[in-house]
């Protein structure tokens, strides 16, 4: 995703229904790396309260700050349905997945079937190369490369990445890939691209690359979500009370193996 | 930046003011460690105020309140204060950084380095780190060639840890209990500090048989108030507090 989402107000709700959607779990147990912003508590906070009213069970993993509680990374990681990444600095996150091995998890999590998913930073991180701002100026950097191509994001609301996106491209510094809006995803299954979606009017999502000399943007076809407007109030109503059904129907589940 | 108790701060700003010549030595907090936590950026500049000195902070994570050619700030410190969290963390962002490098040279140029928790452990060759799971060994930054513990005794499976880590061949090192730093110029350690009464730190090391735990001499900052001021060792080149 490019941008917007649970993380910068007003939110996106259609994206986070989206990303439940994807997981094709009914209560799908999702979890959020707040890595990029350093384990920010605003970011924390943000996607609990986006997600704790749609029918999931959310947690997130910190990286920087622990309370009493010592997890087991690779445990953690691998029981998730969805992992979600925050946004940030690219370059930060990178570095220090790197340091705690998390990189590596994230593959294996990524080849047993766990969603992958994340917001600017946590966006780019999945493709060969992304740009970073964390030197001030956007500057290409490596990043997972689980998917080919190179990714760049904010492309309509941060007006210095795409001429420095345009400029990477032009002179191969990274290969080939796609610029995306706020507001607007990409879905791969595996490798492939399957389809691009937008949570708001007019956001899109583009394959640049570079033909004779110059970066060319080609705007894919954008499959349109609900927008925000479209989705409240009836939608939180509905899911609260699916989520109620459902939180009754577990705990009369857990009565019954109890008396076991 | 211990609550309600400014004794190793005093200490690490004495040693900055001999460094600097300065009534208002230069001082760096880097946040790193905690993802740059808002909350503890703030506790810096409440514990190092400007009366104290001139203080400033590092963030790796908001740029928009970073400081312009980090390399010069840093250099031009007497004294940089890492805070704790992760040491895992710190150690990934700081070398995509290129500030194991910098840390190095202002090392050298004799700034002072201190921190405590994680930014106790960075200073040296290995440490042991207990974030995820149980204790693992970690390369800090290798300053001082020693091993370091924190936390020690109050964290019961860090120390069992750190014991067994020993025993596989970890390099001989300190522990440090929480309240007492250790005070290190070059790659000597010159005296243990306290600001509680009792605090304690350790020379660990493995004998061939057994792990041998000696208590090192500790000097109680809190003393000073009562008239017999320790006098702060003259900060020289390469000082290192740990705390």
């Amino acid at each position: 995703m490019g941008g917007g989402g649970f993380s910068a107000p007003p939110g996106d709700p259609a994206l986070d229904l989206y990303v439940l959607q994807v997981a094709r779990k009914p209560h799908p147990r999702i979890c959020l790396l707040p890595t990029a912003g350093g384990d920010a508590e605003d970011q924390i906070r943000r996607f609990y309260s986006a997600f704790r009213h749609l029918p999931c069970e959310p947690t997130h993993v910190s990286l920087f700050r622990l309370g009493s509680d010592r997890v087991d990374l690779r445990e953690v990681l691998l029981c998730q349905d969805v992992l979600y990444v925050g946004g940030g600095s690219l370059l930060n996150l990178l570095a220090v997945w790197r340091a705690h091995g998390a990189d590596r998890l994230l593959r294996e999590a990524w080849e047993e079937g766990i969603v992958l998913c994340g917001i600017s930073a946590g966006s780019m991180c999945w493709f060969e190369a992304g740009l970073t701002t964390s030197f001030g100026e956007p500057r290409p950097v490596r990043a997972l490369g689980f998917l080919r191509g190179s990714n760049s994001v904010h492309h309509d609301s941060e007006g210095e990445r795409r001429p420095c996106y345009h400029q990477a491209i032009r002179s191969e510094s990274v290969p080939p890939g796609y610029a995306v809006d706020d507001g607007a995803g990409l879905l791969f299954a595996g490798t492939e691209l399957v389809e691009a979606v937008s949570a708001r009017r007019g956001a899109g999502a583009y394959w640049v690359e570079e033909v004779d000399g110059e970066a060319l943007e080609t705007p894919l076809q954008m499959v349109a979500l609900p927008e925000r407007e479209e989705l409240e109030p009836p939608t939180p109503l509905s899911i609260a009370e699916l989520r109620e059904a459902r939180a009754a129907r577990l705990s009369r589940g857990d009565a019954r193996r109890g008396h076991r | 930046m211990e609550r309600g108790n400014t004794l190793l701060d005093d200490y690490v700003l004495g040693l900055a003011r001999r460094r600097g010549s300065t009534e208002r030595p230069r001082v760096c907090f880097l946040p790193t460690a905690s993802g740059d936590a808002d909350h503890y950026i703030v506790r810096f500049y409440r514990a190092f105020s400007p009366e104290l000195c001139e203080p400033s902070h590092l963030s790796l994570f908001r740029r928009e309140c970073a400081v312009g050619d980090v390399r010069e700030h840093l250099l031009t410190r007497d004294l940089i204060y890492v805070g704790g969290g992760s040491v895992v963390s710190l150690l990934g962002a700081w070398r995509a950084h290129g500030l194991d490098l910098v840390l190095r040279e202002a090392w050298e140029r004799g700034v002072v380095l201190c921190g405590l928790s994680a930014g106790s452990l960075c200073w040296f060759a290995e440490a042991v780190t207990a974030f995820h799971g149980p204790p693992q060994p970690v390369a800090g930054l290798g300053l001082l060639p020693w091993s370091n513990c924190v936390h020690f005794g109050a964290e019961p499976a860090r120390c069992a840890g750190y014991r067994r880590l020993l025993t596989e061949g970890m390099r001989p090192g300190y522990a440090a209990e929480d309240g007492a730093a250790l005070h290190f110029e070059g790659e000597r350690l010159v005296r243990v500090v306290a600001s509680r009464p009792g605090a304690r730190a350790h020379r660990m090391r493995w004998t061939g048989k057994r792990v041998s735990r000696r208590p090192l001499a500790t000097t109680y900052l809190g003393e000073a108030e009562a008239g017999s001021a320790p006098d702060p060792p003259a900060a020289g080149r390469l000082s290192v507090v740990a705390a």
